[in-house]
């Protein structure tokens, strides 16, 4: 590890210790070949991205037509924007999860069906627990096979906060041979 | 302060994280505007909430309370009602009493809105004078198209933010471009 390349995060601030375990995570598996995919993610910002559209449109709107003219027009924009914030939120709470990582493994050789990966990662506000899932599905309706490990964060992050990302990954490949044994024994 | 591990978050982001960072700037933006235009719709008034700006209505207001105002046609205005109107060609609304109600039946058009040919007189509670003065140059009467909304409800001491932000503008724009700086470096959890 080169020390530019060390990843140092304040080892106090839970949501910046999750993002580089997550994204050190997302990295092994980006590495053993398989192509993330993102069209949840891509569902979400298109959600956001069209009630963003609306709140401009109310803007433009009623600067060029002023109330109360633009009355019906900014009645719509509101009332879709908020709309539109339900359905981010439901969206987020029982699609996205703690999801952090969709990922497609195409099929090789000797096996025909695709494999589909998941990761999903928690990491409690004030706590050290970090609990990484690894998932494997084998086909577009196969079998959701899954391993798990939680740790505190503490083993692999030091007191200066930094990630030592060789004793991460060993336990990330440790996880995807466990759900890889899982799903061949099946 | 060291102002380049701000940008450590931002460094490590990909195109999506990156999008989602302005995204989630222009939601705390836009939700703040449409809760805004909403108020608009629903109390009929161009400016829902308006802030005191002076000591002219003491004690039953005072400088740096919060008004929230309605605007509805089909509630008419009395003498006596404490009314927020914008005197034409000037952007500061002003919250007085209407003091004198003037009415003329012949002036009076069906197809128009109820209350458009009445005219009105207003005087801040605390001041000496009514506000002839405070009007356009020629303008005797306020007309029903000058009055933005009834106070309807008020909270004390929250508008003093505003007129200190308008007072200090380097204030204004110091507080904004921290929280946008906030909203756009940092990075949520997933």
């Amino acid at each position: 590890n080169r020390s530019s390349d060390l990843v140092k995060v304040d080892k106090w601030d839970g949501a910046k210790v999750k993002n580089a375990l997550d994204d050190a995570a997302k990295k092994v598996l980006k590495e053993m070949g398989y192509v993330e995919t993102h069209g949840v993610t891509d569902t979400r910002l298109a959600i956001c991205t069209v009630a963003c559209l609306l709140s401009v449109l109310a803007l433009v709107y009623d600067f060029f037509l002023p109330f109360p003219k633009s009355k019906y027009i900014l009645a719509f924009c509101s009332v879709g924007y908020f709309f539109l914030m339900s359905i981010l939120t439901l969206y987020t709470m029982f699609k996205e999860k703690n999801y952090i990582y969709w990922g497609k493994q195409n099929a090789t050789g000797k096996d025909s069906t695709p494999k589909f990966w998941a990761l999903r990662s928690t990491l409690r506000r004030f706590e050290h627990d970090y609990s990484l899932t690894i998932e494997l599905r084998r086909g577009k309706s196969g079998r959701t096979f899954e391993a798990e490990v939680t740790k505190s964060v503490g083993s692999w992050l030091d007191e200066d906060g930094i990630l030592h990302e060789d004793v991460f990954r060993r336990c990330v490949k440790e996880l995807h041979s466990q759900v890889t044994k899982k799903a061949k024994d099946d | 302060m060291d102002i380049s591990s701000w940008f450590d978050d931002v460094r490590r982001m990909n195109k999506r994280q990156l999008y989602y960072q302005i995204l989630n700037f222009g939601m705390i933006i836009s939700s703040a505007l449409m809760i805004w235009k909403g108020l608009m719709v629903v109390t009929g008034s161009e400016s829902p909430i308006v802030v005191v700006l002076s000591g002219s209505m003491e004690p039953a207001f005072y400088r740096g309370d919060l008004l929230f105002l309605t605007n509805y046609e089909a509630d008419p205005i009395h003498v006596g009602d404490i009314v927020v109107f914008k005197v034409e060609g000037r952007d500061i609304p002003i919250v007085h009493r209407v003091l004198k109600l003037h009415e003329r039946d012949s002036d009076r058009n069906e197809s128009e809105p109820p209350q458009q040919h009445l005219k009105f007189l207003t005087k801040g509670d605390n001041n000496q004078v009514d506000d002839r003065g405070l009007y356009a140059k020629g303008q005797m009467w306020l007309r029903r198209k000058d009055v933005v909304g009834r106070a309807r409800g008020y909270l004390p001491y929250v508008g003093i933010v505003t007129i200190l932000m308008n007072d200090y503008p380097k204030f204004k724009y110091l507080l904004l471009a921290s929280l946008g700086i906030f909203v756009l470096l940092n990075r949520e959890a997933n």
